[in-house]
């Protein structure tokens, strides 16, 4: 076995503060490697370390050997495409938008390898057969959805023949669904070589097998052999990160039961929608009641959020009829949260302005505000910051913050936690479906995740 | 909203409002008027009476100069706010409003464009020779549809975005989403739009001038000048430098103010 990257007390800081506290591992051929954590934990600066990518403002300590030879920044940077390739985080940003695919594979044979253009074009080909896009080549990246543009990237990026891949959280902002057969790939190629994946989803973790590190606010919480750190895990912090996946959550596990004889919100008949000229589904009918959860589940593109949108009046509809039982219920009433929260808040001013802006028109309580931000752990320093300035759970709570406040009789929740890590994103699952209940609001909720939708939900529709 | 400037758009700002002074005092100060005549003292080098010296009417140069940048920045002043204001305010509503009135103003536009923008303004400008007002009107014509491009492409992207949407659920009328929205997404842009505006009206003033559409003898305009000042540029070569510098620091400031964010 061939040890292809050995790290010797590899650390990270910004001035004096340390990013990332002194890490040690190496990497073996065939055996992948882990590195799981929460956003925000230094795990992608070991990655940019590893690469010769940190940004000038940080210092690297430690010794990174690749291959069996140590190496410093700007050896390690022409060893870039050949021995060692870093695949991009979300892939439709990196890779030329007007370029077919086929093409962008096709450059890394003639350029990196110089082939000539025939050979290069049959050796691409081959790669996106490989991958699946065999009838996807001529696409731009555009036209292709978020999973296939990551086969893509990862054809692109390991066409150069690197036997050393680095992986930054490879499935980010991909559907579930998707992220099993980017997995898979992965794996393939780690045959073939070394494979380091940094990831904040323990289902990724667990498919990959190998080795895992489990990093907490840059330290090393516990090390060993995934199998067995994901089945024992002995640090407070990996039980707590394992705790929160879907999966093994309690069944109901909300205080609050559903309010007695609840009132109808929302009637749905026979409804159908269109998009492009193409029906999505046809004659759904179904009810929602008073502080009901509504799970609706389905595969990518079969119109989950086109449903949530319909509901609320911002997608027309081909047929059917959608009746607002609540005739005291303002049209305010009926409310969204947001799939990626840092594009549904403006950045232009402060939160608190935000918050003051709604208080102003609505002529809210004041005395309202302060306990409801006890209860969703909203500091309230976060009130004086735009929402740059703050992470995404805390934007998503401050998102539930507003809505709440308006006393919602129905709120269409699109995958509010889809971008948030497992831990942040159990918590606002948590508060979120209690507060709702509390409030008698009707919740419709839109999941890739079946696990999180069948533990959660008084009602499923399936798409 | 905080602005915060670069060195390079301060030193253009600090140009500009040198020039303003100089323009205010100028014509404050000056015993002369611009269309005085002292014809036993033409083409005089800058001296203790007439600090830049006279023209080859024996009228002063200072004043005159003090007087043309005044009549710049003015015009200068209510092309942009025009432009900007109307070309805002449809590439707004082209945006916002659908597909009908989007389609109708990009019509319109596209036949302004399909015009170059000088040969607008001297049709207009020679329809009645000499007038503020026409000069002033043809170059807001010309100029407003640049905002009108530039903001609706960037309103559309912040009227389909989350942000917007999310506020107009919550209740929030049109002006507040404006507010918050869509101005705070444009804002950059209209201010590197109406630097780079004001340098292309007072160029398209001189312009004018110098081929005597634009403003008329008596008054003074910088192209004018430079035009009348033009055969004597070897006896008096100082005054024929005047005019011309004077253009090329009012271009070259308002490009510094402008910064380079487009």
């Amino acid at each position: 076995m061939t040890i292809l990257l050995k790290l010797t007390n590899v650390a990270v800081y910004a001035g004096d503060s340390c990013l990332l506290e002194p890490i040690s591992l190496s990497l073996v051929q065939g055996r992948p490697l882990t590195i799981l954590g929460q956003t925000g934990s230094g795990k992608s600066l070991l990655a940019q370390a590893v690469m010769g990518l940190l940004p000038e403002e940080l210092a690297l300590q430690g010794e990174i050997e690749v291959l069996g030879e140590s190496m410093t920044c700007d050896e390690r940077r022409a060893l870039w495409g050949t021995k060692l390739v870093m695949l991009p985080q979300e892939p439709w940003n990196a890779l030329d938008p007007l370029m077919k695919g086929v093409d962008q594979v096709q450059e890394v044979y003639r350029y990196v390898h110089g082939k000539h253009q025939r050979e290069a074009m049959a050796l691409a080909q081959a790669d996106l057969q490989y991958v699946g896009l065999a009838h996807s080549g001529a696409k731009r990246p555009s036209q292709l959805s978020g999973g296939m543009a990551q086969r893509l990237a990862i054809a692109a990026a390991t066409a150069g023949g690197a036997s050393l891949i680095l992986a930054d959280e490879p499935t980010k902002g991909l559907d579930a669904s998707r992220r099993l057969d980017i997995v898979r790939l992965l794996q393939t190629r780690s045959a073939m070589g070394g494979l380091l994946t940094i990831t904040h989803d323990v289902a990724i973790a667990r498919q990959l097998g190998g080795d895992i590190l489990v990093i907490k606010a840059g330290r090393l919480v516990e090390q060993g052999d995934a199998q067995t750190v994901l089945s024992h895990p002995e640090g407070e912090y990996t039980q707590a990160l394992l705790g929160a996946e879907p999966r093994v959550w309690k069944e109901a596990s909300f205080s609050v039961p559903l309010p007695e004889s609840p009132e109808v919100v929302l009637n749905v008949e026979k409804l159908s929608i269109e998009r492009g000229g193409k029906s999505l589904f046809n004659d759904l009918s179904f009810q929602v009641k008073q502080g009901e959860v509504v799970g609706i589940v389905g595969e990518s593109g079969c119109g989950k959020s086109s449903l949530g949108d319909a509901l609320l009046g911002l997608l027309p509809v081909a047929s059917g009829r959608i009746s607002r039982l609540i005739p005291a219920a303002q049209p305010y009433q009926w409310l969204k949260l947001y799939q990626d929260p840092p594009s549904a808040v403006t950045s232009s001013v402060t939160l608190g302005k935000l918050l003051e802006d709604l208080v102003g028109l609505h002529g809210i309580d004041r005395g309202r505000i302060a306990p409801m931000m006890d209860k969703l752990s909203l500091p309230e320093v976060i009130l004086e910051r735009s929402c740059h300035g703050v992470s995404g759970g805390e934007l998503q709570r401050f998102a539930i913050l507003r809505a709440l406040l308006l006393n919602p009789v129905f709120l269409f929740a699109d995958e509010p936690t889809s971008r948030l890590d497992p831990i942040t994103a159990k918590e606002v699952t948590t508060l979120l479906f209690s507060l709702a209940r509390e409030t008698k609001c009707a919740v419709l909720l839109v999941s890739h995740d079946a696990d999180l939708v069948r533990k959660t939900c008084d009602q499923v529709i399936a798409l | 909203m905080t602005f915060s400037m670069k060195s390079s758009q301060k030193c253009g700002l600090i140009i500009l409002l040198g020039l303003l002074a100089f323009a205010v005092l100028g014509s404050w100060l000056s015993p002369y008027t611009i269309s005085q005549q002292d014809l036993n003292a033409i083409l005089e080098p800058p001296n203790a009476q007439h600090w830049l010296g006279t023209d080859h009417f024996g009228r002063s140069m200072f004043t005159r100069m003090a007087y043309a940048v005044g009549l710049s920045f003015a015009l200068g002043l209510v092309c942009v706010m025009t432009s900007a204001l109307l070309g805002t305010f449809l590439g707004v509503w082209a945006a916002w409003s659908g597909k009908q009135v989007d389609g109708v103003l990009g019509v319109f536009v596209n036949i302004l464009l399909a015009l170059p923008g000088l040969v607008i303004v001297l049709l207009l400008a020679a329809i009645a020779p000499g007038s503020f007002l026409m000069l002033y009107l043809a170059i807001s014509l010309v100029q407003w549809v640049e905002y009108f491009r530039v903001v609706r492409a960037v309103t559309q992207a912040v009227v389909q975005s989350p942000a917007r949407q999310s506020s107009q659920m919550m209740g929030f009328g049109r002006w507040y989403q404006f507010k918050r929205h869509i101005w705070p997404a444009i804002a950059p842009s209209v201010f590197t739009l109406a630097a780079f505006g004001g340098a292309n009206a007072i160029l398209t003033m001189a312009s004018l001038g110098f081929i005597y559409v634009g403003i008329q003898p008596p008054l003074a305009e910088l192209g004018l000048m430079t035009v009348e000042l033009f055969p004597y540029y070897s006896e008096a070569p100082w005054l024929l430098v005047q005019p011309l510098v004077v253009i090329a620091l009012i271009v070259f400031g308002f490009h510094l103010l402008a910064g380079k964010r487009i």
